[in-house]
């Protein structure tokens, strides 16, 4: 009983930050109906943020986060602003191929800038800490996840239920077209969509750099297949399945390792792919959600 | 020679070979002027080229962006690679091989037939995912899974070193290894031509028109998944044999020869000069390998001045990847569907070379056809908590033409899509029974897969109009006639020109269906339905948009195109001139029920028809 609750809290630790990042790429696929390959890149970005400010200047983490936070929300508008945008009512297709280049243009980038090789920075020494109730040992930084998680979700819910740009959003996710007839400037409303999974995934970035205190041109592809998985198993699109998608990924996960041998669990990507492979082919509406019928 | 360059066939033969002998000889030239390392660099091209044209007749045909190509190379690298190396190679780098493979050393093309064999399993196996998972045109679950294949034949790779030689991969070297560019060159007018000629078979049309429009091609009774599938193995079975030939080049197979890098080198040369298009594939990776070269030659002024590695050329990581990106982003941006579109050089050949086409004679009427029966009984649609239609009923002869009428919402588009087969019912069935010539049975059908329906004689239109953009106009109405050809019973269909004529589109033929004007188009989609020769042609709405002239215009050509092709009319519309005018008989839909059967002149006098749609609308037009 004792180890589920630990695995339950540790789970909500990891699956925060899944469902942060998997909120972001439902919100994307809302109003573009497109996946956002490039979604991870926001992670990578902010790891070489994180990398010069606790390095190279020594400010430490108190200066970082913030820039973290909004490191990402400059770099999803900026990307926004350089390839979504005009793609925007193009086909598929095109707006599939468009999120891998940047994807892969983010990449290619930092490799000639910064290198192929791992840059690393310290995490912050209070991270570790362990807080003994009973005989839980919760980690300080997941009580601080699933805090700041749960705060920015009511937040995320309180700004989509009652100010005019969470209206407007939602709107565009049903029905962009109805939506623009209705006054909603399109253009606009994409452009807030990228700030808000901008900054949802600037504060799971916060939380992720946290406890891996790496960079390097890939850091953000393992984020990213957690998060395009924890949105599916939500269903595509659904913004409360993405962030309940999220967090029972997260607790999965921390149960699958408690109970499988240790060298069955070195989950890879291939194997995050291959699960959102699964998904897609035999459950494409997710585990909670049952989708509309499509018009025709 | 005039002959052969006008038909269909021999411009494409021929236009094949111009290909091929402007890459082969572009690429001489670029060798003859240089050190050996150019050498290596033009076969790796040539090599690339077939690599490319094997992405095409997937991606090209199908729409469907897989990045799992290089995964099947990968497999067939390796299976290449362990097949054809010498035992003591391999006693040497993989001593623990399992099946017995330690003591295998085929023939090199032995070994390249052996691969292809394997990766074709590998892509049936992959195929009937993507199949399962309802693969169309730009759908991100086929991408994903295919993104699965390459990351798990990566990983694979990697960690199963029995096999594989892990990170270190297998190198060997085969005989005298690959001396002379024959095989190349062989693969490669093989290559061309198979993609070409696939490019434009029945099967490759009928692909083409789900990449355009999956659901209308289904209403057109075309099956998706087919020809997705015959692509993909294609397709497949070309990247294999490319991949044998670079396995075989490089001496050498490791994790990272089939991985993101190469992936990524493919998909831009195939984009950059246009994915649907052979001739565009090979513009593209000429154009790219020029781009690498030149990058490369800046990077290494630039950064660090050494000699490279040759083969690495292209794997270089930093600058030439930020071109590839760059360019990827560049050409999604400003011209997504690359730099020829969906050019040919036959197209050109028959242009200059082809002679004028005859107008065919004028369309006659068929003669009177065998009857055929639509009915739909106790039809009662749910959508969750919605009842859009309630036992609702039709009953169609193909003598006549019915009307739908009733307000918005009433379920006469559910209707429709409920006897298409796009919508179930809850409750309730539509038959279609036709009676196939004088003595056989009633053959009926009912339920099923949308293509299947159009198959057994159901075409339809859509409200949003859903033509294929991106093909001709002959094209969209040739690829209904197709699938009437093979699916369709009946001697005397009119052809696919006499169509066209009819309808005034023949000097608008060869235009592309997304540039014609909005009421063309509308004509275009109802010859298309037209061609597949059908019992029943459904409209929805043909009439919305068009001015009162044109719809009044409208009732003649519906009227003479469904006897040309002896089909019934079931139409739906709101325009009154033109329901009244073309109908013989009207079902009047109000809030999911039938309220009212009739002639229009009974169904403009009925109360509750005028309640609900005409008393309706009345007040808006006096006020």
């Amino acid at each position: 009983m004792i180890d589920l609750l630990q695995s339950l809290i540790d789970g909500l630790g990891r699956g925060s930050i899944y469902a942060l990042l998997a909120l972001g790429i439902a919100v994307i696929f809302g109003v573009m109906h497109m996946v956002n390959f490039a979604h991870g890149e926001l992670i990578t970005v902010t790891a070489y943020i994180a990398f010069g400010v606790v390095v190279t200047t020594g400010w430490g983490w108190w200066a970082a986060a913030p820039l973290i936070f909004l490191g990402a929300v400059g770099t999803s508008v900026v990307i926004e602003f350089v390839a979504f945008r005009w793609v925007r009512g193009a086909s598929d297709f095109t707006m599939l191929l468009t999120s891998f280049a940047v994807h892969f243009l983010v990449q290619a980038i930092f490799v000639m800038t910064m290198g192929a090789s791992v840059r690393s920075f310290p995490r912050p020494e209070w991270a570790d800490r362990i807080w003994s109730v009973g005989e839980l040992n919760i980690q300080i930084v997941d009580v601080a996840v699933i805090g700041t998680t749960a705060l920015t979700l009511a937040a995320t819910v309180f700004l989509l239920q009652r100010t005019m740009f969470g209206i407007s959003l939602r709107a565009a996710a049903e029905d962009f077209d109805a939506a623009r007839l209705m006054g909603v400037k399109s253009n606009k409303v994409i452009r807030q969509a990228f700030i808000l999974a901008g900054a949802l995934a600037g504060i799971a970035a916060i939380f992720y750099l946290m406890r891996t205190g790496q960079a390097r041109p890939t850091t953000g592809l393992s984020p990213l297949l957690k998060g395009i998985l924890a949105a599916i198993i939500g269903g595509l699109g659904n913004m409360q399945g993405a962030v309940y998608g999220g967090l029972l990924l997260g607790v999965s996960e921390v149960l699958l390792r408690s109970w499988l041998p240790e060298d069955l669990v070195g989950i890879t990507d291939g194997a995050v792919f291959a699960l959102i492979a699964l998904f897609f082919i035999f459950r494409p509406q997710g585990l909670l959600y049952v989708r509309s019928a499509e018009r025709v | 020679m005039q002959g052969l360059l006008s038909s269909r066939v021999g411009s494409q033969l021929a236009g094949s070979a111009v290909l091929v002998v402007v890459l082969v000889l572009g690429g001489l030239a670029y060798a003859s002027s240089g050190a050996p390392a150019r050498d290596i660099l033009v076969t790796q091209m040539l090599i690339n080229a077939i690599m490319v044209i094997g992405l095409q007749i997937y991606i090209g045909n199908t729409g469907v962006l897989s990045f799992g190509h290089m995964g099947f190379a990968a497999i067939s690298g390796y299976a290449f690679a362990l097949l054809a190396s010498t035992v003591q190679r391999k006693a040497r780098i993989v001593p623990d091989v399992p099946l017995g493979l330690d003591a295998v050393s085929l023939n090199p093309l032995v070994a390249a037939a052996a691969a292809v064999a394997i990766t074709v399993v590998a892509g049936l196996v992959v195929g009937l995912g993507l199949a399962r998972s309802g693969a169309k045109s730009g759908a991100v679950a086929a991408t994903v899974i295919t993104l699965a294949l390459l990351f798990m034949v990566h990983e694979v790779g990697g960690a199963y070193a029995d096999l594989t030689g892990g990170r270190n991969g297998i190198s060997f070297s085969v005989g005298r290894g690959l001396d002379g560019r024959m095989w190349v060159y062989l693969a490669l007018i093989a290559t061309v031509v198979l993609a070409r000629l696939f490019k434009s078979s029945r099967i490759g049309r009928m692909a083409q028109a789900a990449r355009e429009d999956d659901l209308a091609a289904r209403a057109m009774g075309i099956n998706p998944a087919r020809g997705q599938m015959v692509a993909l193995i294609l397709s497949v079975a070309v990247v294999s044999v490319a991949a044998s030939l670079r396995v075989f080049q490089l001496g050498t197979v490791a994790p990272s020869t089939f991985f993101f890098d190469y992936t990524l080198l493919t998909l831009v040369m195939l984009i950059v000069g246009g994915r649907n298009s052979i001739a565009g594939s090979v513009l593209g990776v000429a154009l790219m390998t020029v781009v690498n070269e030149t990058t490369r030659h800046l990077a290494d002024v630039e950064i660090d001045g050494g000699p490279m590695d040759v083969l690495d050329i292209v794997l270089r990581p930093g600058l030439t990847d930020i071109v590839l990106g760059g360019s990827m982003l560049g050409f999604m941006i400003f011209r997504a569907r690359g730099l020829v579109e969906d050019w040919e050089v036959d197209h050109w050949l028959r242009r200059r070379f082809g002679r004028a086409e005859p107008v065919p004679d004028p369309l006659k009427a068929a003669p009177t056809p065998a009857p055929a029966q639509l009915s739909a009984a106790g039809v009662t649609v749910d959508f969750g908590g919605f009842r859009a239609l309630e036992r609702a009923e039709l009953e169609a002869s193909n003598l006549e033409v019915v009307g739908l009428i009733g307000p918005n919402g009433a379920g006469k588009t559910t209707l429709l899509n409920m006897v298409t087969g796009l919508v179930k019912a809850t409750e309730g069935t539509a038959t279609l029974t036709t009676r196939s010539g004088p003595g056989s049975g009633a053959h009926s059908a009912t339920g099923g897969e949308p293509f299947e329906i159009a198959r057994s004689g159901l075409a339809r239109t859509f409200q949003n109009l859903r033509l294929f953009p991106a093909l001709s106009v002959r094209e969209n109405v040739s690829i209904a006639a197709l699938v009437a050809s093979q699916h369709r019973a009946g001697p005397d269909r009119p052809s696919v020109e006499q169509l066209l004529v009819h309808a005034g589109l023949w000097e608008l033929r060869d235009r592309r269906a997304r540039e014609l004007d909005y009421g063309n188009a509308r004509r275009l989609e109802l010859v298309r339905a037209a061609a597949l020769s059908p019992a029943f042609i459904l409209l929805d709405e043909p009439t919305s948009g068009m001015s009162n002239v044109e719809s009044v215009a409208m009732i003649d050509e519906v009227r003479a195109l469904a006897s040309a092709v002896g089909a019934g009319v079931v139409v739906i519309d709101h325009d009154l001139a033109f329901i009244t005018g073309v109908c013989d008989r009207i079902y009047c839909l109000d809030q999911g029920r039938v309220i009212s059967v009739g002639t229009p002149t009974e169904i403009q006098a009925d109360p509750q028809v005028q309640a609900a749609y005409l008393g309706a609308a009345a007040p808006a037009a006096t006020g």
